[in-house]
């Protein structure tokens, strides 16, 4: 007794009403139902699962993910944000440093400066640094494996050039604001194979500033970079942004039209709902509710995927019992945001490996326990 | 340096401490280095003064003198 499409679709949607939302819990699982059968199995999962992409770009990827459960939409995302390893800067040593900006400020801005290099050597060759324990020679466990070097050796003067009432700082001196892509690259040992020329380690974004000067300030310093996990601090985190949203639902159960259409196509954002005419045909049928509104507009849902579920359309009277909101349970439109040292698409993959390699890690304790 | 570890320099225990407070100044030192150069608040330039001088800036008359940065390098993290 397989239930129909309508009774699926009903278990599928997440109920958004005016002020509240229902049917938030899915019930996909063994014993919910009499009489049918939920239980997990691999070929079911591949014969509904799906995956589109929308949008692929480096730095910004959105894809959906259908007929999967939320546990493991909501891992995906966590591992992306918490557990995927980047490269950044950890440790600072600073010479001198003149400028307005405190040292430990200027330490935490400069931790939070995105890197990119040659992605070979930071996947392959990069390994993890150990902090040495306390009492221990600080610079033990510091090798070109795992550490990458960096320097910022910047002193602000007066442009001889600049007119005399020159107000711009940037014109009436150099290097009055310091920027990301002063920071010099300085390879060590084995890293002249895997980040040279294309592959330096460069910051992602040349332009982000970190501190500005006045003649005779300077900065002088120092930067150690290890890999990292965005759980240790975030930033090491690879994504700028990972998240997910339901696909919304819109259902328009009773005809709107005429004027009533153009506003209930503004309660939703450009692109959502379409004006059609009525045709001839719908309007001889009795009983659709089209009778006599031949050539008249009505509303239809022409992208439901470009709703933000503002619920505007709720709020006003002359729509009431005419539309019906919801989500779909197993719909994720991912949306992910590199912070470039990875791919955005990359780095939902990574995600997924991560994912199998801690399966592959429960699955032999498990193994363990049951011996 | 951790805070915990930290060590005030005192007169009497500033040779004893050891590594952790080279650099300090103690009792020997403090005579062989008694001309102190510091940083004018307003002007930026540079100003030694010795030990009875009257605290001024000769170029500009400021009396808001500043302690100059340790040439030593400083550790942080960035966190």
């Amino acid at each position: 007794m397989a239930p129909s499409a309508e009774e699926l679709l009903r278990r599928n949607t997440v109920g958004i009403n005016k002020e509240t939302v229902s049917n938030v819990a899915s019930t996909d699982f063994p014993g919910h139902f009499p009489g049918e059968d939920h239980a997990f199995s691999i070929e079911r999962f591949r014969s509904a699962f799906s995956v589109q992409f929308h949008r692929n770009e480096l730095n910004d990827a959105s894809f959906s993910l259908i007929g999967i459960d939320a546990s493991l939409a909501n891992a995906f995302r966590r591992i992306l944000i918490a557990e995927i390893p980047t490269l950044a800067i950890e440790d600072v040593y600073i010479e001198n440093n003149t400028s307005v900006i405190q040292d430990e400020v200027l330490a935490h801005r400069l931790g939070l400066i995105p890197f990119n290099g040659g992605r070979d050597g930071i996947h392959n060759f990069l390994k993890w640094y150990k902090k040495p324990e306390a009492g221990e020679d600080p610079y033990a466990n510091s090798f070109d494996w795992n550490t990458v070097r960096l320097e910022l050796n910047v002193t602000c003067t007066v442009n001889p050039d600049a007119a005399p009432n020159e107000n711009d700082p940037l014109k009436a001196y150099n290097h009055a604001h310091v920027y990301a892509k002063d920071i010099v690259f300085v390879p060590t040992g084995r890293q002249v194979e895997y980040f040279s020329g294309d592959n330096a380690i460069v910051p992602v974004n040349p332009d982000i500033l970190i501190a500005k000067l006045r003649p005779k300030q300077t900065i002088n310093l120092a930067m150690h970079m290890h890999k990292g996990i965005g759980a240790d601090h975030s930033k090491f985190s690879p994504v700028a942004t990972a998240s997910y949203r339901l696909l919304p639902l819109i259902h328009i159960t009773k005809p709107i039209i005429g004027p009533d259409a153009e506003k209930f196509q503004r309660c939703f954002p450009q692109g959502v709902i379409g004006l059609e005419k009525v045709t001839r045909e719908e309007a001889s049928k009795s009983g659709s509710g089209y009778e006599g509104h031949a050539g008249e507009f009505k509303a239809v849902v022409k992208d439901s995927m470009k709703d933000t579920v503002s619920r505007e359309a709720l709020r006003h009277p002359e729509f009431e019992g005419k539309v019906k909101l919801g989500r779909r349970r197993d719909h994720f439109i991912f949306s992910i945001e590199s912070t470039g040292q990875w791919d955005s698409d990359e780095l939902f993959l990574e995600a997924v490996k991560h994912l199998k390699l801690k399966c592959k890690k429960l699955e032999q304790q498990v193994i363990n326990m049951v011996q | 340096m951790p805070r915990e570890e930290y060590q005030v320099p005192t007169a009497g225990a500033g040779a004893s401490a050891g590594g952790m407070t080279r650099g300090a100044t103690g009792g020997e030192r403090h005579e062989s280095r008694s001309v102190m150069t510091y940083i004018c608040g307003d002007c930026g330039g540079n100003v030694t003064l010795s030990k009875d001088a009257l605290v001024a800036c000769p170029h500009c008359a400021g009396r808001v003198l500043y302690k100059e940065r340790t040439k030593r390098m400083v550790q942080f993290e960035a966190r």
